[in-house]
């Protein structure tokens, strides 16, 4: 008996099997063979990793670098990584560089998986934190294996800065310093101003007169500024504690348990700020819309079109400014210096310092949930991008930044890429190490508020940083209760 | 195959029995088969809606932070304790959504009906209108923001550009705090297109006679908007209300791209949602954040209830009863 298969049947059949095959699409794949060993050859690495390293041979072990250098930096990780791997054969490292949208949530989803990346990079206060819920592993063991003295290889502030309860999480790489210590200004505008180009500030007071004599503006808008001290659209933890580390203040005591952010020098220090910028721009707001839309990655950035005096940078400025203006770059002696942060004069105790561990600090971490195996190599590739000279030198001399590495610094062609280099190397040994706890990011978001309502004229300076310091405190306390 | 003599007969015998195990097949399990069509939505529901639901109900009891869920440990009520009695930016956020909520939600309804109206109307090239006022709503959320934030600029923005020349000075949108979140409801207008779609799909179902008639009793357009429109549009204006609210309640993406999670000048974007996210990726305190999502949940449930249990009083649905 013959019959038709009708529309409706076949539509049926069409269903049953389509289901079929995204069921059968959702199973478990074959399990690929395993990659052949790769070939035994002898490491070329300097040191055993580990104690307990596997035997060198056998198994290729690939790990996952996930970091957030961006795609411009791209080639030269990849450089990096490929000489990593030409000592080290049986070890493939795949450079999973990560866009930085969302960066807070994807760094800390992907550590707390149980597939994290094999090696990752991580701030210090993310690395405090990691450390804290036990997702990481120390890796003292590690580098007394390696038989690395990492107190003299690193700046004392840097290696510290990795360190938390006792023990050591990480390697630095790049510096967590020269965040604040140095700045760059334009020996183009000093000179339109009748200023000495040589003579760059050193005292909060001198600021004073690069403001006034170089600051242009119409009606409210500023067109020309000479120099702000909050230095950018937001204000945030670090506008305060960057000022207050150069009037003898601190974020906390030495041992981390008590906030010294509403203390006579942070009152001063503030009030300070507030005074300068309402002196010499009207008020904050109008630094403000003179800062939104400022990229120092672009090149109509506000340096680059010689409409600031003093731009407040970080190591990096230098290859920003190589990169976005490079006629500019060219020309150091007339067109751009470089000097240390100033200190407030009126304080007698008062230097200049940069701090270091606040913000970013960065170090690449292990985390717990690998084997032991993928560990083992992970430490390898950290220690070779911390400590070889292709690694950490190679990598951030290209980027005409120092290192964390003191040796890397110490190489003469800096100096002739920038006649300023010993200032920069003077910025990094001012530096002093925060101490923060793994809750600082808190700790930062109410000192963040006490700024903005001094600047906004919302409450008076003594008043914002009291309830700060209030607020923090009790983060820490709660902190220091359950450590 | 089939035109093959010597296969001919097979092939229709083989057919015909296949068939017949099918329809059996079909007859006797239709319920499972059923069953396995709505298989891989109930796996997602389960999966993505249902365990995490569960999982934030038991974590918003903990302080777990991130990591292993055995390190989770119970504190009961503690969280919710610290969220009514000791978070202020529990309140500023909640104050924050609301105001937006208030702001963005009518705005985006009224703005979206009238676009619709007009593009209801016959006149040449609708094709065209339709398409350019629909379009900018598939830019997605954090392309839109990024442009309005130099739409936005004081001293270079195209608003303020546009204000001046009816001689309003720069209005400093994102940098004062009393202008933020006007500025993130200016940017939720940018989204209307969804909402006029549906309006405009809902005008072209009111049948024509209904203006006729309407047109015989003497009434003009106002009396057939006022008397005929606006009320057989009302389950459409109660389904965009509904998705407007829930909406806005999650208000994240403008907020944080103008300010990133630091919740701007004064905190004045500290949206609910930027809240919940320096939490729980920031703060790394997910227990907290848990709880935190879940008075959102409960919250936006209430204001859903309520507005169904309202709806009777003003939403006309033709097909029978209000």
């Amino acid at each position: 008996m013959s019959r038709k298969l009708s529309r409706r049947d076949f539509l049926r059949l069409t269903g049953v099997a389509t289901g079929g095959v995204a069921l059968a699409a959702c199973a478990p794949q074959p399990t690929p063979a395993p990659a052949p060993a790769a070939k035994a050859e002898p490491t070329k690495a300097a040191a055993p990793a580990a104690p307990t390293a596997a035997p060198a041979a056998a198994k290729k072990v690939t790990i996952e670098f996930m970091n957030w250098w961006g795609a411009q930096r791209r080639p030269l990780m990849d450089q990096v990584i490929t000489e990593f791997m030409a000592v080290n054969p049986n070890i493939e490292v795949i450079n999973r560089e990560t866009p930085w949208d969302n960066r807070d949530q994807v760094a800390a989803t992907a550590m707390a998986s149980s597939t994290p990346p094999d090696v990752m990079m991580s701030t210090r206060v993310e690395t405090y934190k990691y450390a804290k819920e036990g997702l990481i592993i120390p890796i003292d063991d590690y580098v007394k294996a390696s038989g690395l003295n990492v107190d003299k290889l690193f700046y004392p502030g840097e290696i510290n800065n990795q360190r938390w309860n006792g023990k050591l999480w990480a390697l630095p790489m790049p510096t967590g310093g020269g965040n604040s210590s140095l700045y760059i200004y334009s020996k183009k505008l000093f000179k339109e101003a009748g200023l000495d180009p040589e003579k760059p500030p050193k005292t909060w007071q001198e600021l004073d007169e690069v403001a006034q004599k170089i600051t242009k503006k119409k009606g409210d808008a500023i067109e020309v500024m000479g120099v702000d001290p909050v230095g950018g659209s937001t204000a945030g933890a670090t506008t305060l504690i960057y000022w207050l580390v150069c009037n003898n203040g601190n974020l906390a005591t030495e041992d981390g348990r008590t906030l010294t952010i509403n203390t006579p020098e942070a009152i001063e220090t503030l009030e300070w700020m507030i005074e300068f910028v309402n002196k010499y721009y009207g008020n904050w707001s109008n630094c403000i819309d003179f800062w939104t839309g400022n990229n120092d990655t672009a090149p109509d950035g506000r340096f680059y079109k010689d409409r600031l005096g003093i731009w407040w940078v970080n190591v990096s400025a230098f290859s920003h400014l190589k990169t976005q203006a490079p006629d500019k770059y060219k020309d150091p002696q007339n067109a751009w210096g470089v000097a240390l942060r100033p200190y407030n004069a009126k304080n007698p105790k008062a230097t200049h310092h940069g701090e270091t561990g606040l913000a970013f600090a960065w170090g690449q971490v292990i985390p717990k949930a690998i084997s032991k195996e993928k560990q083992d190599a992970a430490y390898k590739f950290v220690e070779f991008l911390s400590t070889n000279e292709k690694g950490v030198c190679a990598f951030l001399f290209a980027q005409d930044r120092p290192a964390p590495l003191i040796s890397c610094n110490a190489n003469p062609d800096y100096k002739k890429n920038n006649p300023y280099w010993d200032i920069v190397l003077k910025a990094l040994e001012t530096d002093i190490s925060l101490p923060i706890t793994p809750v600082q990011t808190e700790i930062n978001s109410f000192i963040k508020e006490a700024v903005e309502k001094a600047l906004l004229g919302t409450a008076k300076p003594k008043d914002a940083l009291d309830a700060a310091a209030k607020q923090g405190q009790a983060v820490l306390d709660k902190y220091w209760k359950g450590a | 195959m089939t035109d093959h003599p010597s296969a001919a007969p097979n092939s229709k015998v083989t057919q015909a029995t296949s068939i017949s195990w099918l329809t059996r097949f079909r007859y006797r399990h239709r319920y499972l088969i059923g069953y396995l069509f709505i298989l891989p939505w109930f796996l997602s529901f389960l999966w993505f809606d249902v365990i995490p639901f569960i999982l934030n109900l038991y974590l918003s009891f903990t302080n777990y932070s991130v990591g292993p869920l055995t390190r989770a440990k119970w504190i009961g009520l503690e969280n919710y304790t610290t969220i009514f009695t000791a978070d202020p930016r529990f309140l500023k956020g909640v104050g924050n959504t609301l105001y937006y909520a208030i702001g963005a939600v009518p705005l985006g309804l009224i703005f979206a009906f009238i676009i619709a109206l007009l593009l209801n109307s016959r006149v040449r090239g609708l094709g065209v209108y339709r398409t350019a006022f629909y379009v900018p709503s598939l830019v997605p959320a954090v392309a839109a923001s990024l442009i309005f934030l130099w739409i936005l600029n004081t001293n270079y923005g195209a608003l303020n550009r546009l204000l001046g020349l009816v001689g309003i000075e720069p209005i400093r949108w994102l940098s004062r705090p009393e202008w933020v979140k006007p500025a993130v409801i200016i940017v939720s207008l940018w989204g209307f297109g969804a909402q006029m779609i549906i309006f405009l799909a809902g005008l072209q179902d009111i049948p024509r006679e209904l203006y006729e008639a309407v047109e015989i009793d003497g009434g003009n357009s106002w009396h057939k908007l006022i008397h005929l429109t606006i009320p057989l549009m009302t389950p459409v204006i109660f389904f965009n209300l509904i998705v407007g609210i829930i909406g806005s309640f999650q208000v994240f993406t403008p907020a944080y791209i103008f300010f990133g999670t630091d919740g701007g000048p004064l905190n004045a974007g500290l949206f609910y949602m930027v809240h919940i996210y320096n939490n729980a990726f920031r703060f790394f305190k997910m227990g907290y954040a848990s709880a935190l999502s879940l008075i959102l949940f409960v919250a936006i449930l209430i204001f859903t209830i309520i507005l169904v249990r309202t709806s009777d009083r003003w939403v006309f649905y033709a097909g029978g009863g209000r």
